[in-house]
């Protein structure tokens, strides 16, 4: 059986938070605990009586904030239409599905057949057209340095 | 929140999508339904003097924005934080319109609940408990603010542990906490009347 309660079981039954059973129970059986916490919850209710005392005439307050009441509130509750839930999920799908496609799916293979839109033949030109220009500082060091190390090497 | 708690509240709910659309009289019946305890927390906060003024204001102002009421809280909750909100800027106007200057006040909350107007001495008589309830309206004042305030909304405007959380935005632990010292500093200044 549990002694008489502790100073934190006391407040707590007074302020009317929740009890262990063990506490619930001694109370339940122990009158000069239950003395104490009803004493306590009594002044705080003749102090609520007290307060009670001051409210002021309910019917008349209610009556005199009807008339301040504009006809219409200033604010509308934002609107959601029904459908809009279903159609958001739907919409969420698809983005979901076409986002794990293009994740998943390998490349496509370009199909040799087909014409691209870039000017292939045109950027080509211009390669060889620098390839044979002499003049392009660097390319004929590097290609005598190649030629060279494949000659050292003795093979080709 | 107990049963008898969700089914007032699902009342109310009923009561709110009709006075969103502008009818009075669904309004008319939640004013009926909340109007004491919108009182009993103005009252805490301006004082019984300005209480009255204030509920009304709150009550006046929950119309006007009902729009904006949304239903992740009560309507109770909602109405209850319109009306501390209305009490603090009251308490802010009254601070602004001050003659006495006292440097020791700062601009917070808890601050401003300071200026909550002390309460009558309590009823003077020669019983125990007519002293007990003038000690413990006294001693109420010593609290500190926060402390103060949810003791008193949970004692005087009865609100639920998790709603008091939710209007002051605190977790519920923190209001516990603060309910436990309260409490037991009251008890300890009213040892001589347990």
């Amino acid at each position: 059986m549990k002694n008489h309660l502790e100073e934190h079981e006391f407040t707590a039954a007074v302020a009317g938070l929740e009890l262990e059973a063990a506490t619930e129970e001694h109370l339940g059986s122990c009158v000069s605990c239950r003395r104490q916490v009803s004493a306590m919850r009594d002044v705080i209710d003749a102090r609520l009586e007290d307060l009670e005392a001051e409210t002021p005439d309910w019917e008349r307050q209610r009556q005199e904030i009807m008339l301040q009441l504009p006809s219409m509130p200033a604010t509308q509750p934002k609107r959601r239409h029904l459908w809009t839930r279903p159609l958001l999920a739907v919409a969420a799908v698809l983005v979901a599905a076409i986002g794990l496609r293009a994740l998943w799916m390998p490349a496509p293979v370009a199909d040799p057949g087909v014409t691209t839109e870039l000017p292939v033949e045109q950027i080509l030109a211009e390669v060889d057209a620098m390839l044979a220009d002499d003049s392009i500082p660097g390319f004929e060091l590097i290609d005598q340095g190649m030629d060279d190390a494949i000659f050292e090497n003795g093979t080709s | 929140m107990d049963p008898s708690r969700t089914d007032l509240s699902q009342a109310d709910d009923a009561l709110v999508l009709r006075a969103q659309n502008g009818d009075h009289d669904a309004f008319g019946e939640l004013v009926n339904r909340h109007q004491r305890r919108v009182w009993m927390v103005c009252r805490q906060y301006v004082g019984v003097g300005e209480a009255d003024a204030a509920a009304q204001d709150s009550l006046v102002k929950a119309f006007t924005r009902i729009g904006d009421f949304d239903r992740r809280a009560a309507f109770s909750t909602w109405l209850t934080r319109i009306a501390i909100n209305t009490c603090l800027d009251e308490l802010r106007r009254r601070r602004r319109e001050a003659i006495v200057d006292d440097d020791s006040e700062g601009d917070d909350e808890a601050n401003l609940l300071n200026r909550v107007p002390d309460d009558d001495a309590g009823p003077e008589g020669r019983s125990m408990q007519k002293q007990a309830v003038a000690l413990l309206a006294a001693q109420e004042k010593k609290l500190p603010p926060r402390q103060r305030e949810i003791f008193r909304l949970r004692f005087y405007a009865e609100m639920e542990l998790e709603e008091i959380a939710t209007t002051l935005d605190v977790h519920v632990g923190t209001v516990k906490t603060q309910l436990h010292r309260a409490v037991h500093k009251l008890r300890e200044e009213l040892g001589a009347f347990r």
